[in-house]
């Protein structure tokens, strides 16, 4: 029995590495630019296609991939930024929600039309292993795939503790104008947040794919977990997405242990229902207050 | 603005007398299932446009009502024998009764945040009537018995009444609409989504007119729910609760002319004729061909002029 749970624990943890790469995203975009990002989930998907397509024209190891991933979405976020976001910006919640959602079907259905609805896998040498530890089924893949993403998160920690523009990011977030009046340019901070997140999101795609199908509707199961953690975790707030993040896998994958293969979305959805009901500020808006 | 008020009397009148008489020209059932779907999402559109147009309050779960709707009646249908009319308004008043919780976990949150809450409430029902297959038939569905010629049962050999049916429930939520414009709640309704505290501010109670409409805009949305399941003979909770149809009732209002009384109607033929045409330009669809055009028209719609179609016209309107 604690052997299951100490597998359901694990196993959720490792996923909720991947999760959280998509959470942090949507709350920098949240906490910088005031925008939540439907197209979030696709992000991810465009990377898995990228570390697909890669891997199998040029066998470049998923993993790896993540070296082409990640620059290529941080393009495409800063060109998204400039053409698409800084238009809606200081306009009502229609366009501002709206915009990305539209963002998001264009890019699914599109796919659709060009990748069609089949999934996609790949099979790397260390696809099938794992070790045994403390009687706990470990993967390397998924292992891997978890390690990056803390360290990718952490590398996301210092940058904005440390540096200018880190800084420059963290305080638009808290306060727009006086940041502006600081002299800091706010569409050179929005342009390099939403880039920032879109790495993140391209990043946990190539992460994903050595152990994870690609398919056109594949963002949606990351986008509605990372929804769900950044309310969790407090709005804007980057360490509450991420522990937000990893107790969603967590969650999800006892949900899927005691109650039933399908289930894992229905206790993610009731726990966003629970948040709102309980506390729609978030557990860590309860800390600071 | 006065002077104008006869000649718009006129239209309204051509154009009832057109709509009626329009399914006794047409004589091929394509065209006329497009028009029954043009009048259903028409009615849909309507019916958000209540809550998402004047209210601003912009839901993508409305499925949720339109899926009670349809499982509502089809239970009553199918365990009891009792008629899908009948069905339709127990149906309606399901969808305003589950709109009271909903709206009690949704409208804690705002702006975006209210939006993800209303597809999360959506995808929990289709869940729920997914997972639970002693009560409602699980993922397989169940198709609605064919009794050939039944008025009685909401059931007709030829799309012509169902046409009608469609198109009385567009006049009807057209009719509320054009109320509320003129009334003391539309003023409440304009004035909570233009600002929400400052309405608070100025005296209008906000979570009751929030509550009231959703209500009424879940109402509406429920018995589209269960004329769309006597249409076409079949429920499952991949249809009844597709998140499609949220997508659809937001995307006609939004294109068409987010709360303006038209502007649902106007979006909704200019979407589904270019579906329309498109498909049959292609011959056979295409998997996204349709989501793909209409988020292209959104996103044009969104950073040309948010106002939509009706929008545009105004402000030509004004300048002349």
């Amino acid at each position: 029995m604690l052997e299951t749970v100490m597998q359901a624990v694990i196993n959720g943890l490792l996923i909720g590495g991947i999760y959280a790469l998509v959470s942090i995203g949507v709350t920098l975009i949240f906490g910088v630019v005031k925008i939540v990002n439907f197209a979030q989930g696709e992000f991810v998907m465009i990377g898995m296609y990228l570390s697909y397509y890669l891997s199998s024209q040029f066998n470049i190891d998923p993993v790896v991939s993540v070296l082409f991933s990640m620059p290529i979405l941080f393009v495409v976020g800063v060109l998204i930024q400039h053409y698409l976001i800084r238009r809606v910006l200081g306009l009502n919640d229609l366009p501002q929600i709206f915009l990305t959602f539209a963002l998001s079907l264009l890019i699914i259905n599109l796919s659709l039309m060009f990748f069609t609805a089949n999934y996609r896998t790949i099979h790397t040498w260390y696809s099938d292993e794992a070790f045994h530890f403390w009687g706990v089924y470990i993967p390397y893949a998924k292992l891997i795939a978890f390690v990056l993403a803390m360290i990718l998160s952490g590398i996301l920690w210092l940058f904005l503790k440390t540096t200018d523009l880190g800084k420059a990011m963290r305080a638009a977030s808290q306060n727009r104008d006086v940041a502006q009046l600081m002299g800091i340019n706010p569409n050179r901070v929005f342009a390099v947040a939403l880039g920032i997140a879109l790495a993140l999101a391209g990043a946990a795609g190539s992460l994903l794919m050595s152990f994870y199908p690609a398919y056109p509707l594949v963002g949606q199961v990351f986008v509605l977990m990372a929804f769900v953690a950044v309310v969790l975790g407090t709005l804007g707030n980057v360490l509450g997405a991420l522990v937000a993040s990893l107790l969603m896998g967590i969650a999800e994958s006892l949900g899927i242990q005691f109650i039933g293969a399908d289930s894992g979305l229905i206790v993610v959805f009731i726990l966003l229902l629970a948040t709102l009901a309980l506390k729609p500020s978030g557990l860590a808006g309860g800390w600071r207050k | 603005m006065h002077k104008l008020i006869p000649s718009y009397k006129i239209f309204i009148g051509l154009l009832l007398i057109l709509m009626v008489l329009l399914p006794f020209v047409i004589t091929s059932s394509f065209a006329l299932e497009i028009l029954v779907r043009i009048l259903l999402f028409a009615f849909i559109g309507t019916s958000w446009n209540l809550l998402g147009g004047y209210a601003k309050q912009l839901s993508l779960g409305h499925v949720a009502f339109f899926g009670l709707g349809a499982y509502t009646s089809t239970l009553m249908e199918i365990n009891y024998g009792i008629s899908p009319w009948i069905g339709m308004l127990v149906g309606g008043l399901v969808g305003m009764s589950a709109s009271l919780p909903i709206g009690w976990l949704c409208f804690r949150l705002k702006g975006p945040y209210f939006t993800i809450s209303t597809i999360a409430t959506a995808n929990v029902l289709m869940l729920i009537f997914l997972k639970f297959r002693d009560f409602a038939w699980g993922a397989e569905g169940t198709t609605i018995p064919n009794l050939g010629h039944a008025p009685l049962m909401m059931q007709f050999e030829t799309k012509t009444p169902y046409y009608f049916i469609v198109l009385g429930l567009l006049i009807v939520s057209l009719a509320i609409t054009a109320w509320i414009e003129r009334s003391r709640i539309g003023y409440y309704l304009i004035a909570l989504g233009e600002d929400e505290d400052a309405a608070e501010a100025s005296g209008v109670d906000v979570v009751k007119v929030k509550r009231n409409i959703y209500m009424l805009s879940a109402f509406l949305t429920a018995l589209a729910g269960t004329f769309y399941t006597q249409y076409i003979y079949f429920i499952d909770p991949q249809t009844a609760f597709s998140f499609n149809v949220s997508i659809e009732a937001a995307l006609v209002s939004i294109v068409g002319g987010i709360g303006t009384l038209w502007g649902p109607v106007i979006g909704t033929v200019l979407l589904e004729t270019s579906t329309a045409l498109l498909q049959s330009y292609l011959g056979n669809s295409i998997g996204g061909i349709q989501l793909t055009v209409y988020s292209l028209i959104l996103m044009a719609v969104i950073l040309i002029r948010p106002t939509g179609i009706v929008g545009y016209f105004k402000e030509i309107k004004a300048k002349v």
